[in-house]
């Protein structure tokens, strides 16, 4: 190889050096899909969930349906989000960012009076979350990053594009961005695995950070197949972060992961070793220790249940108990014959994450009898007076969660 | 350009008339067929697809996401309600069996590449579609062909990603044969 090298190189320098180039960085097309999907499953008729493109009226919202634990109650807070995601608010909560998926657009809800009005204040992007920081909201779509500035009062005139600055993988599958901004005044940004199964190029299935900018790009977490949330624990100031374990392995699992960093640069495992310690059968073949040097999940999730927004309750409406409990909304299964997840579970754990306990917490949006569903509660947002905040991603709608302490028996 | 000056009312007009009377005068029927079943070579056959990928498609067309500049035009300003009123008209009607000359190689070809990728198990065996997921059987071959290049090459965005990622892998060449296939069968 090195001889032909050097005698083509002889013949034509730069034609050859463009050439190898090229070659290198060329990426390996990931696998096709059928890939992870065994032969067993070859007839499963599982496919994703179809989403709701159009607006639903706040009467044809079953809320009602919503059970909780006692004392706690559930209204409708906002309608007309279609495909409602990712909240972000500004610092004194009359204005609420909500990003989407397919229908391309953020909204702008304006909280004012008791009520609130709902626009839409970008649109036509692939994919689009929002964040609120420092006045300004960033909207990341798969292949864009806007920064609207001034925003505090509402997000108007034209953004600044720094696309550039953010060095944004191509592939949009598993690409949809939860982006928060930490204490240390930077975005974290994550960039799932763009398949179900697969060795990813380098700069897919890690979570980074950078500066607001859009410099100092740091990878602070590797292994991570497709985290959709995530929330800084209020004592320890650590990372939680939620991840979707892979699908075609059956209704059991291997099932979904809540993580916690402790340090900068830990592997959560993708694509070898899932959930506690399930080693791939596709990627993992003949490879010893697959789960070396991984950092297992505070707990897994359940199989399927596709966990997505993660909030620690800080708030003093709700029960003692419920302090610091991290809410972990789950949209809910598709790769799974018997639904799962649709739901908002609380998760108690001490703050290194051991001893973690699941409980349900909002329930009633599917019905395991006939299988069915209404609402896929996605994200999780806290009110200054405590209440908690869900967006249900069918129905385009936010529900809010207040607690009454029921009335002393005299 | 004619079609985008008659914008939402033709537009309205178009699914009563289509619906009521059949003319071929209505601007969704001069590009996609009185019946749903297209003539038109790059315009896709509506007749009998699921009424959620319909739905879907609207809406991210009139979004500006998806589609052309004459479906775009069409679309402006068309509200949720009547956008599902066209998706169940369309999902109605009944697709017309394909026409044209099949070559048994590239059609067997075509079946081959669908089952080592399990396009069934979405779109259904018979390759009828299902609620997010279009019909695929006798769709116009140059557009099925056209739409997986678009999916290649991101730019065709969707609910979720999943069909994107459902194309690794299989070259261009072979969209070929696939498209030959689906849009032979019944």
């Amino acid at each position: 190889m090195r001889k032909t090298t050097l005698s083509l190189a002889a013949a034509s320098v730069l034609a050859l050096s463009v050439q190898c180039a090229f070659a290198q960085d060329k990426p390996k097309p990931p696998p096709a899909w059928h890939q992870g999907k065994p032969a067993a499953m070859a007839d499963s008729k599982l496919a994703p969930v179809p989403g709701k493109m159009t607006e639903t009226p706040e009467s044809d919202i079953p809320i009602s349906k919503m059970k909780l634990p006692k004392g706690f109650k559930a209204e409708i807070w906002a309608s007309g989000l279609v495909g409602a995601r990712a909240m972000t608010m500004n610092d004194d909560q009359t204005k609420m960012w909500v990003g989407t998926r397919g229908i391309g657009r953020v909204y702008e809800v304006t909280n004012e009076g008791g009520k609130r009005t709902v626009k839409v204040v970008a649109e036509k992007l692939t994919q689009p979350t929002s964040v609120y920081a420092n006045g300004a909201l960033y909207v990341f779509a798969i292949d864009k990053v806007l920064r609207y500035d001034n925003a505090a009062k509402g997000v108007s005139g034209q953004p600044v594009d720094m696309t550039k600055a953010f060095d944004l993988p191509p592939q949009q599958h598993h690409n949809w961005k939860y982006v928060r901004v930490g204490a240390d005044k930077k975005l974290y940004v994550p960039f799932g695995a763009p398949c179900n199964i697969c060795e990813p190029e380098k700069e897919y299935a890690q979570i980074r950070r950078y500066n607001l900018d859009g410099s100092g790009k740091e990878v602070i977490a590797v292994g991570v197949r497709n985290t959709q949330g995530f929330d800084w624990h209020p004592k320890t100031g650590e990372l939680w972060f939620t991840d979707h374990g892979r699908d075609w392995l059956g209704d059991k699992g291997p099932e979904d992961e809540l993580n916690r960093l402790s340090k900068p640069g830990q592997n959560f495992g993708y694509p070898y070793c899932h959930a506690n310690k399930v080693v791939d059968p596709d990627v993992a073949k003949g490879k010893k220790d697959a789960c070396k040097d991984v950092t297992l999940p505070v707990t897994t999730m359940g199989p399927h249940t596709a966990v997505m927004g993660i909030h620690f309750y800080t708030g003093s409406m709700f029960p003692k108990e419920y302090q610091g409990v991290a809410f972990i909304a789950r949209k809910g299964s598709w790769n799974r014959s018997k639904k799962i997840g649709y739901d908002v579970v609380a998760v108690k754990a001490g703050p290194d994450g051991k001893g973690a306990k699941v409980t349900p917490f909002a329930t009633g949006f599917m019905d395991p009898k006939d299988n069915s569903f209404w609402g896929r509660p996605a994200y999780l947002a806290q009110l200054k007076d405590g209440s908690l905040l869900v967006s249900d991603e069918q129905l385009g709608a936010i529900y809010r969660i207040s607690y009454e302490a029921p009335a002393k028996k005299k | 350009m004619l079609l985008l000056r008659k914008g939402r009312r033709a537009l309205l007009a178009a699914l009563f008339i289509s619906t009521a009377h059949g003319q071929n005068t209505a601007p969704c029927a001069a590009c996609h067929g009185v019946d749903g079943n297209s003539v038109v070579v790059g315009t896709p056959s509506l007749a009998g697809q699921p009424r959620i990928f319909l739905e879907n498609y609207l809406v991210m067309t009139r979004e500006g996401l998806r589609g052309n500049d004459v479906m775009r035009g069409l679309l402006k300003g068309v509200s949720d309600k009547e956008i599902i009123a066209l998706a169940v008209h369309y999902s109605k009607l009944k697709p017309k069996p394909p026409v044209g000359k099949t070559d048994p190689k590239l059609f067997n070809r075509g079946r081959e590449i669908a089952s080592k990728n399990r396009c069934a198990s979405c779109h259904e065996k018979t390759f009828a579609g299902r609620e997010q997921m279009p019909r695929l059987a006798g769709q116009r071959e140059e557009f099925l062909a056209q739409v997986m290049l678009e999916y290649r090459q991101n730019r065709r965005p969707g609910g979720d990603t999943l069909m994107t990622a459902a194309l690794y892998g299989i070259p261009e060449a072979d969209f070929k044969a696939l498209a030959h296939y689906f849009s032979r069968l019944k």
